[in-house]
């Protein structure tokens, strides 16, 4: 990109630009706001329902980004993402049911939904990065942690599994332990007489869902092109020599491994707040491919691509399902297709394709550049 | 003679718990060593081997026909993966690991559409003996001995055949060996289906003791990558020994003093400890301190 056109783009968007995102020009980011704006008005238009089911969407998203953020850009895959999340909403679950009558908010929660899977990540990584496990030993290790989860959170249905006022309550999902204790609360941030409750069935709910999609979207952007940005891909390309620099690349690891467990345990304590539930199955094999598909499809060193696919493949599950139960055979056909197809994500190859053809088209009314032009621009 | 079944009882656990470790992870751990690929459909295509032994069953035939058509029907499937898909991701470890996930997607989604979620079941052969007021199965210990059987067969094949030398050729150095007139496409898609095959065969065997289901893999596949993970790639086949030996230890102890899931998560920790001690698996471990000594 030249001085020009660089000078041009606002300088509050700068940080937010950069070689590790496809999408930097004016036009992207015209367009984007667009998106932004049509989602945000989306309301407006749509029945309940819809509404209702895009807030989920939004929450994937979220999702879908944290393993982006690990996958993509620091070349950590791991198989289990949707541990994180699911304890994120187990965590959010408990506090809030513990805490929402005392305290009268559940922004606590929320946050120790997000802070409860970055101990974990923390705890496993330290255990995974410094013995310097393989990558697919890593990707496989988290799928049995995220089972196991599943395994543990099934067998929970004695009375024994409360945490003061929340059961675990095995298959039937998180609950209170007794009748007076309250059940799973909505979303409800604010300090003492000046709170807003988010109902997971309304439209607060899903602005507060597209809000926390775009601030988590902005500032991973912000994060990948940055200088540790930088160091998360160098470590994805070459640990070795990443190492040979002197950086501790277990470090690096491990630090990004905690920011996309918050991420997904962010996504989770959401999830928990827009349906009031939480359920064992959330650890089990079909939530945990969901999170890669969505991610491959998309292009994993992509964001914007991974939140497109992401939506557009939600909603094309949705869509399926009036069909019987072939969302997830469907799935599948496109993962194994798309790999094939496109290796590096469908989104992101179109993404990369589009931009190309845009600086192509700008750059025809140039006169095609001369001999002594390309020597100069050699040197 | 109370404490004898109980003796009896805890060495009947260790040989049932491995014999479960090395049949899931048998195919499993042969085309990961072989082959750098790590199969996340091995579950399906053992689930694809328990429904055709479990037809092949009903149908009349004898259980060894069964076992032989169920290894012989996923080793087939094996052969399609690998012609279609699981070739374009040799050397791209991570991008294997999710295709074939996908793929294990299909067949699973796939069979619960064909054939519905409801359960099969087969009934368990060969009945059961006592050993001091306990009563034990005596397929828990057939399926030990085929185990054993099945690894030695699949060692003997890698070790003396000359498909076998073709293929440790084709792993080791695919260059030279194909320049040395080894059709190295071959020789991976036989691989694969072996492996595929042993994973059919042991699909069929679980099936006479555990029910059948679209999601019949799902049971196994955690534990075999656990196996798989703890043996290593430096020796396939003995790193599947090891790991099972050591894994199927802890699990039995575990699972005894505390209960069922204690046991199962104790086999997650092992691993860890283990990959903490040995972080490319016990096969490499013990390679190394082979050559080691050597040296000296």
């Amino acid at each position: 990109m030249t001085g020009v056109t660089r000078s041009r783009i606002p300088a509050l968007l700068a940080g937010l630009n950069g070689p590790q995102t496809l999408g930097n020009s004016r036009l992207f980011w015209v367009l984007w706001l667009a998106g932004v704006a049509a989602f945000a008005l989306l309301p407006c238009v749509a029945s309940r329902y819809q509404v209702l089911t895009a807030s989920n969407f939004f929450i994937s998203a979220i999702l879908a980004l944290s393993l982006c953020l690990i996958w993509g850009f620091a070349g950590i895959l791991s198989l289990g993402q949707a541990a994180f999340f699911g304890v994120g909403g187990y965590a959010y679950g408990i506090v809030g049911i513990n805490l929402i009558e005392a305290t009268g908010e559940s922004g606590a929660a929320l946050v120790v939904g997000a802070l409860a899977p970055a101990l974990l990540a923390a705890a496993v990584g330290a255990l995974m990065f410094y013995s310097r496990l393989k990558g697919v030993y890593v990707a496989i290790l988290m799928l049995v942690v995220s089972l196991l989860l599943g395994l543990f959170m099934r067998q929970t249905a004695d009375p024994a599994y409360a945490i003061g006022g929340a059961y675990l309550g095995g298959m039937n999902g998180l609950g209170p332990a007794t009748a007076s204790d309250p059940s799973i609360p909505n979303l409800t941030l604010g300090f003492g007489e000046l709170v807003a409750e988010f109902d997971g069935r309304g439209r607060s709910f899903y602005w507060l869902a597209l809000g926390a999609l775009v601030a988590v979207y902005l500032g991973l952007r912000w994060l990948v092109n940055s200088s540790f940005g930088y160091l998360l891909v160098a470590v994805r390309e070459d640990e070795r020599r990443t190492e040979t620099f002197g950086y501790d690349v277990r470090l690096i690891q491990l630090g990004a491994f905690c920011i996309s467990a918050a991420l997904a345990g962010l996504a989770g304590a959401l999830y928990t707040a827009w349906g009031t539930y939480i359920h064992p199955d959330g650890f089990s094999v079909g939530p945990n491919i969901l999170v890669v598909i969505w991610v491959a499809v998309g292009g994993r060193k992509d964001l914007t691509s991974v939140v497109v696919a992401t939506l557009s493949l939600s909603w094309i599950s949705i869509e399926l399902a009036t069909w019987g139960e072939i969302s997830l055979l469907v799935l599948g056909v496109i993962l194994v297709a798309a790999m094939l197809v496109a290796p590096e994500g469908v989104f992101a190859t179109l993404g990369a394709w589009f931009g190309r053809l845009m600086v192509r088209s700008r750059r025809r009314p140039a006169p095609p550049p001369t001999a002594a032009a390309k020597l100069g621009a050699a040197r | 003679m109370e404490w004898s079944g109980q003796v009896f009882s805890w060495i009947y656990q260790y040989f049932d718990n491995m014999a479960f470790l090395l049949l899931a992870a048998s195919g499993l751990i042969l085309i990961y060593g072989m082959m750098g690929v790590i199969n996340m459909a091995h579950g399906e295509l053992m689930m694809i081997g328990a429904y055709v032994a479990s037809a092949a069953f009903y149908v009349g035939a004898p259980a060894p026909v069964a076992i032989v058509a169920a290894g012989l029907v996923a080793g087939l499937v094996g052969i399609a993966m690998e012609r279609l898909v699981i070739r374009h991701f040799y050397n791209q470890l991570l991008s294997s690991l999710v295709v074939t996930w996908g793929l294990s997607l299909i067949l699973s989604q796939g069979v619960l559409l064909a054939l519905g979620p409801s359960t099969m079941n087969m009934p368990t052969p060969f009945g059961s003996f006592s050993v001091g007021g306990f009563s034990f199965g005596v397929y828990r210990m057939v399926l030990f001995a085929t185990a054993i059987g099945l690894i030695a067969g699949v060692w003997a094949l890698f070790r003396f055949s000359s498909f076998g030398v073709a293929a440790r050729a084709a792993m080791e150095n695919p260059r030279m060996a194909s320049a040395l007139g080894v059709d190295t496409k071959r020789v991976y898609t036989a691989t694969f289906a072996i492996g595929s095959a042993l994973g059919g065969i042991a699909g069929a065997l679980f099936a006479q003791t555990a029910a059948i289901s679209p999601f019949f893999g799902q049971n196994y596949t955690p534990m075999a990558f656990i196996t798989v993970v703890m043996g290593g790639g430096a020796s396939a086949i003995l790193g599947l020994v090891y790991a099972a030996l050591y894994l199927a230890g802890v699990q039995t102890i575990a699972s005894n003093v505390f209960n069922q899931y204690v046991g199962y998560v104790s086999i997650m920790a092992a691993a860890f400890i283990g990959l903490l001690v040995m972080p490319s698996g016990i096969s490499d471990f013990v390679q190394k301190r082979r050559a080691r000594r050597m040296a000296r």
